[in-house]
Order: C-alpha cells, then structure tokens, then sequence
C-alpha cells in the first residue's frame, strides 16, 4: 500500500457521538493516527445504540463493540481507556496532547472546563497544537450552555423549517442529518487549512466549530432571502424555482425491497430541451407543445396537472427501468434508494467499491462507508475495523505515552485507564 | 491583515452550482479562486431568487451570491478555441484545478486532468459530478435531488403517506462540495510536501451517503432497510413533551423525554405558574407525568402493548401541553425552556435565524459592501472559527469582473 498524505499526523481525539467521530475517520482514512480517548465511566453513547449485530439466532449481540452506528464511525483509530474525573487520567491526557498534533472535542463547554480542556490550557503544554472544539452553540455567548443534540440542531438551524412539504408541520428531515457530513467536513476542512499554515510558520491555533453557525452556512439562500431581501421563506416540498417537474414519482410496488415496498424515482428537468425528452421517453412527444406545458412557466403554473401527468406514466413502472429509460434521454433521474439498494442493488456503488467490508473480532464481516472522495496517487483507505473499547490501552500507553508495565498495572489498579 | 491559511494557494474554478460551494471555502480561507464563467454566467447565476432592489441577472441572485463568495470571475467561452486556449494558460498557473462538469466535458476542451497533470504534474485537479469519474452511472445526468434520491437519505425524510422528501438547501451539492474541500486540501498538502499532484474525484451520490445515519448498517447486519416515520418517528403512539408543536408564532421541537436536561414534571411547573397545567395536578394525571422519562420510552419501543391502555391518558396529557405551547411565541419557549433546562429547540424560520440571539451576541453575520448597488448587505458567516487565520468572507464577483485583470497578467 502506498503511504498516505496524513501519516505523521497524529490526532488526539476526545470527541463522541457521530460529527466528532466521523471528522477524525476521514483524517484516519488519509493515514494520520487517531487516538480515541475513551472511558467506560462515560461511555459514548453511540457504543450502545443500534443497529447491533446479530447472533446466529437473530438475537442482539451486547456489550460496547457491536454497535454498528458506532463502528462505522471508528474504523482504523485506537482505542485509549481514560478516566477524566481523576487527576491522573488528566495528566495522562495531557502527556498525549503534547505528543498530538491534532486535538478534537465536541464536548459541551461545561465539561470542556470540568476536564481542563481549554485551548488556553492546552497551548501551554503543544504551541503547535491545533485544537479542535465544536460545541452546539459556540464557546461563548448567552446560548453557551443550551441543551442539544442532533435532534434538536435540526429544527433550531432552519433545516426543519425549510424541509418537507407545505402542508405538514415542519418535522425534519428523518435524520440528525447536520451530524453526518457538513458539520464534520467542515471541521476536517478547517484542520486541513491550518496544517498547511502550521506547515508555513509552526504556529498552532484554536478552531471552534459552532455546529449551528456551520449548518446555517448551508441552508441556501433561506437567511439571505431573508437579510437581503426582507423575505422569510418556508417549504415548498420537492419543488424547485429552477426547475419543472421536479420531485419524486411513484413506481411500482417491489416487494423485494424489503420493510420499503413503496418505490419512487426522483426527476429533475432543469430545461425546456430535458422536458421535451422526458415527453418522447414517456411516449407523450406532444405533452411538450401543449399550452400548460411548453415553457417553465406554464409548467410551474400547471404543477399539479405536469406532476399527475408524469406520475400517470411512471406508475406501474419498475423504479430501475423508468429511471434507466429517462437517463438513456438526457433526464437527470435516479431510483429513491434504500440502504438495501446502496449496499447490493446499486450495479454503479459496487461497481466504484465504495462500501468497504472488514472483519471485526465481535461482528464479524461488516460493511464501512469508504472514503467519500478518491485521490488518484494516494488513495485512503480503511487499515482496520473499529477498535474494541480500551483495545489499545497498553500500546498507547507503552508506546506514545512512554509508561512501563508497572506503571500501567498501578495505574490500571487505579481506576485511570477504565 | 489578518494572516490566512491558504494564502498563496490559487484555485482555477470552472463550476456552476454542483461545485461553487468547495470554491467558496477555499476562497473564504485565503486561497485566490478565480472562477471561470460561460458568456452571460452559467445556471446558478441565472437562478432565483434574485435580489430584490435591483434588476434580476447574474449580478443579482441569491443562489449564486451564497455559495461565491470571495472570489474572483473570468468570463472565456470554452466553445472556442481562443477561449480553451486562455482557460487553459490560466489552468496551468493554479496549484488547484476544480471543476464540477461531465466526466469528459474539459477534456474535449484541451483541460482535462491527463492534459493538465502532464504539463504540471504538481497540479490538483479536483473533479465534483453526480456519479464519479467511472462506473456504469458516470455519465448520468445529475441534479441535486437526483443526488439526494439515489445517495440513500431521502427514502429516510417524510411521511410515509406522502413521497420521500429531499432536503432543503441543495444539500447533495453541499455534500459534494464539502468532501471535494477535504479532498482538495489533502492533495494540497501532499502537493506541497511532494510536488506530486493528483486527480480528486468525488460523486455527490457517495459524498451524502454517510449521511444515511444508521440505515446502511442497519441493512448490513440486520437485513432491515428503515424507512421514513414521518412525524411520529418509531413511537407507536404520540407521548406528550416529544414532538413538534406548534407555538403562537410557529413550531418548537420538544424532546423532553430524552435523558439530557430537566424531567417532564419541571414542564408542568412552568405550566403551573402560568395557570396552564388544567388538571395536570389530578389523578390519573399527575402520576402518570411523574413517570413521563427516557425509561418509558424505551418501554413503549419494546412493548407498546405495555402502555396501550394510557393513550387516552396520554393523549390528554399531550393535549395540555399543546395548549401551553400555543401560548408562548417559538423563542419564547426556546429561550425560556432552555432557561429551564427544558430540552426544547425552536423550529428557525429564516428571520429567527436572522434575529438569533446567540448568533448576533457573537456578531456572526458578516456585512458585505456592494458598491455597485449602492448598498450592504448582510451574509450568513463562515462555518468555523480559525484563531490565527480566520475565514474572511468578500462580496461574490460580478460576472467578469476581473477578466481584463486576469487576462492582462496572464499576457504580460
């Protein structure tokens, strides 16, 4: 395997949950060395939810090393037992900060303090540190101290608000989508740009990622409307101001497609010419001359009736072939996928190898989201499964930390490396 | 001056809407993006809405002004040869190459990565579509919401009586965007440390994937696909202090039963010092509040029938609530809830966005001067805070504003 772009880096990471986790895996993935810092006194809660691997009797598998909502997350970083409530286990902390070039947290800013954690404090030990902290709200500021989490960062980012369709109350999109990838690309984008200026003066710096200024940042032109032009804008579904139709239609049932028989394919025809080749795919050439259709216009005036129109066509259609048929004519269309779908329908996904199988000592062979973008000459890659809780307790503290066995049996006998 | 973190680094755009928001980091970061437009602009600058106080055209929409900021514009018309000719000189003055067109589509034009990379093999050349550079998809047509449909979130988001519904805001081509930033800065870095340049390929369908949460996994080891749940979510029956309600004004979420912040009776509290709890304080009521937490939850998951017989009760409940809620405006019950430790979050209409009380207290908003309408507007900030090189946020470029200044420098 070729080396790759971030190894050298090393990353201390005292984040949980799933923004946190998922920005130190795409530095993993590129080859830095991610320290998890973990502890079985206040485990991340991600380590007991589900989805959970199976026994061969269709039972739960238990303990902290079978959640796949966890693992998926982890793969290829270590994994450090610590105690934070105990001044050793702060110590210790602070002996792996100074040898990181990389710190993480998205702790809240309470706890943040409780454990000594402030970048004030942590540049004293690492000037070259870039520390990384991204609370909900922000260090400071009269929400500091709000409660939240994904859940509630929806709703109160505008997301909610401004998805789904106009007639139903605004409630989410399914997800704690902001957790997944803006909130932990944009902190991974904002390490990256500090390394190269580290790279340049050997100066470290404090990054703070406010998880509600970074999603805001990306609600399209919603707050703008607003500033601008003193609009306050709300849902409008699947319809979009540029093009028409625009939304996803209703195919035939497929009862292989398991607990989600419904099926659907999305459309876009962002242009008259990609409306009048949807028209000849669904054998209706002269749907794109009549009058309540011919132009954008007439079709966002005419939405319901353009909408019954194609549904009337897509439907009783098998979901594969009416997105095939639409992309053989130049019409951006895809299949409304499910995970069954992603993982062993999609010929394109297994084609590019995007999913990525490891065998993990208590799951088994399981699938991991592989990197989510490809570098010709120094590919990433996933050189482990996620670590079990305290795996790599004693090559840490042997190997970075610079402890002797003795030391590690006391501190063990402690209650610091729990 | 404030030092940058990509100061030095210049970037080479040619993108419309799938990719002009990777653009927007790296130039709000320091880095000199010069964006390369067709004649007239392409489609994000065509598309509303477009500001209000002013002729609507590509100086003047909304959607363009969000995602390209800080950035400098060059208009060449890559349909002929004298265009490919100076888009290609300029190309190869960039440490950075980013384009979000067909797999092919530069190539065809003299400026595809083989071209590019033999002449500087230093080059990054960043390449955002729909599907991926290969694969039987590669040369599908792509919109976002195409993006969103096949990425695997939307079969996630809706009522399951109604259609899937995407997520507002473009988010595939965020998602996009946002891989191809990370992309594109470990290509820098390697660039940099090495001289050895490389392709960067990201497919939007692959970049929101992660964003699945749990349902890949839950496929992998359960062979379970989830689907959308809609308002009620996996409960089998509404559970009161959890949901959306509306509020005088709006809508606030209310997750009250999760295990963070204060218990449902300190809800009734404040619904007591306004003469709201009804009969709230009676039996069966008051016992059953006492028991409203997480445990319960998790109870009515596993075992719905084991509550069966409360729903009225519960429904009850629910409905005192609802009336309380109605009384207060939504950052009311935010702000006063969370006062409380109440787990509560407002559902932000743009204008609460815009009258956040945390983001004005930190100044996020960013006012940019438009000197050509005469006026300032105020934009949305940057995603992060960098101590030492702060993202700095310009106002976006008027189409071709600086062709005669990148021309210029690029013949002498």
């Amino acid at each position: 395997m070729s080396k790759r772009p971030l190894e050298g880096i090393r990353v201390a990471d005292f984040s949980w949950f799933g923004a946190g986790p998922i920005g130190t895996q795409t530095l993993c993935t590129f080859g830095a060395e991610v320290i998890r810092v973990e502890s079985e006194a206040k485990i991340d809660s991600l380590r007991t939810v589900q989805p959970f691997a199976l026994n061969e009797d269709g039972s739960f598998k238990t303990g902290y090393n079978v959640s796949g909502y966890f693992n998926n997350f982890n793969a290829g970083k270590l994994s450090l037992q610590l105690n934070l409530d105990l001044p050793k286990g702060q110590e210790l902390a602070y002996r792996l900060i100074e040898k990181s070039d990389v710190f993480v947290t998205n702790f809240t800013p309470r706890v943040i303090d409780k454990w000594n954690l402030r970048y004030e404090q942590l540049k004293e030990i690492n000037p070259r540190l870039i520390a990384v902290y991204a609370p909900m709200q922000g260090l400071e500021g009269p929400h500091r101290d709000f409660l939240g989490f994904g859940g509630v960062l929806t709703p109160v980012t505008g997301v909610s608000h401004m998805s789904g369709f106009p007639h139903r109350p605004p409630i989410g999109v399914g997800t704690h989508y902001p957790d997944y990838v803006v909130n932990p690309g944009h902190s991974v984008t904002a390490v990256l740009a500090a390394l190269r200026y580290r790279n340049r003066t050997g100066k470290g710096q404090c990054i703070e990622l406010p998880q509600i200024e970074s999603v805001v940042n990306v609600l399209g032109t919603a707050v703008l409307e607003y500033l601008a032009n003193g609009d306050n804008p709300t849902r409008t579904g699947n319809r979009s101001p540029v093009a028409a139709p625009h939304g996803a239609f209703r195919c035939a049932d497929d009862p292989e497609s398991k607990d989600s028989p419904d099926r659907w394919v999305a459309i876009a025809c962002k242009s008259d010419a990609e409306w009048q080749a949807l028209c000849k795919a669904i054998g209706d050439p002269g749907a794109a001359n009549d009058p309540r259709f011919a132009t954008f216009e007439q079709r966002k005036a005419n939405e319901d009736e353009l909408e019954a129109l194609v549904s009337s066509w897509t439907a009783g259609k098998r979901a594969e072939d009416v997105a095939a048929a639409l992309q053989a004519a130049g019409v951006p269309a895809g299949v409304v996928q499910n995970a069954q779908d992603m993982l062993e329908r999609d010929e394109h996904m297994k084609a590019r190898g995007y999913y990525v199988y490891l065998d993990h000592p208590e799951t088994g062979r399981s699938a991991y989201d592989g990197p989510a973008f490809r570098l010709s000459e120094t590919p990433g890659y996933l050189a482990a499964p996620a670590p079990l809780l305290g795996e790599h307790t004693m090559d840490v503290c042997e190997r970075i930390l610079g402890l002797d066995m003795d030391q590690i049996a006391d501190l063990l006998a402690e209650g610091v490396l729990l | 001056m404030t030092d940058r973190a990509l100061e030095g680094l210049r970037v080479v755009e040619f993108c419309d809407e799938l990719g002009s928001y990777c653009g927007r980091l790296l130039a709000d970061l320091g880095a000199e993006v010069i964006k390369v437009e067709p004649p007239g602009g392409g489609i994000e600058r065509n598309s509303p809405p477009f500001y209000k106080s002013a002729e609507p055209g590509p100086d003047t929409s909304l959607a363009f002004w969000v995602h390209n900021t800080s950035k400098k514009s060059v208009v060449l018309d890559l349909e002929t040869s004298e265009g490919q000719q100076l888009a290609r000189k300029l190309a190869l003055t960039a440490d950075v190459v980013l384009e979000d067109n067909p797999p092919g589509w530069l190539a065809a034009r003299g400026l595809g990565y083989q071209d590019l990379h033999a002449e500087k093999p230093s080059l990054v050349y960043t390449s955002i579509t729909g599907f991926g550079q290969d694969g039987p998809h590669a040369n599908w047509k792509y919109s976002d919401i195409v993006g969103q449909a096949v990425g695997g979130v939307m079969t996630l988001a809706g009522e399951p009586a109604d259609p899937p519904n995407m997520i507002y805001g473009n988010q595939a081509n965020v998602c996009a965007s946002i891989q191809a930033a990370q992309g594109t800065l470990i290509a820098v870095l390697h660039a940099e440390a090495t001289g050895q340049g490389q392709h960067v390929d990201v497919s939007a369908q692959e970049a929101i994937s992660m964003a699945q949460e749990t349902a890949m996994q839950t496929w992998d080891l359960q062979k379970k696909n989830r689907v959308r749940t809609g308002e009620r979510g996996s409960l089998p029956f509404t559970l009161p202090g959890l949901g959306v309600y509306k509020t005088k004004d709006g809508y606030a979420t209310l997750m009250i039963l999760a295990p963070a912040g204060a218990d449902f009776p300190d809800l009734v509290a404040w619904m007591r010092e306004r003469g709201m709890q009804g009969d709230l304080d009676e039996e069966p009521y008051a016992s059953i509040c006492q028991q409203l937490n997480m445990p319960f939850v998790t109870q009515v998951l596993s075992n719905p029938d084991s509550a069966a017989q409360m729903v009225p009760q519960l429904m009850h409940i629910h409905e005192q609530v609802a009336k309380f809620i109605a009384t207060l405006t939504s950052v009311e019950a935010y702000e006063e809830g969370q006062r409380r430790k109440l787990l509560i979050g407002i559902v932000s209409t743009p204008q609460n966005l815009a009258e956040n009380t945390q983001l004005r207290a930190r100044d996020w908003y960013r006012k940019l001067e438009f000197e050509y309408l005469n006026k300032i507007i105020e934009f949305p900030g940057p995603p992060y805070r960098l101590s030492e090189t702060p993202a700095v946020i310009q106002r976006p470029p008027r189409l071709g504003e600086h062709t005669d200044q990148v021309l210029a420098e690029l013949r002498s």
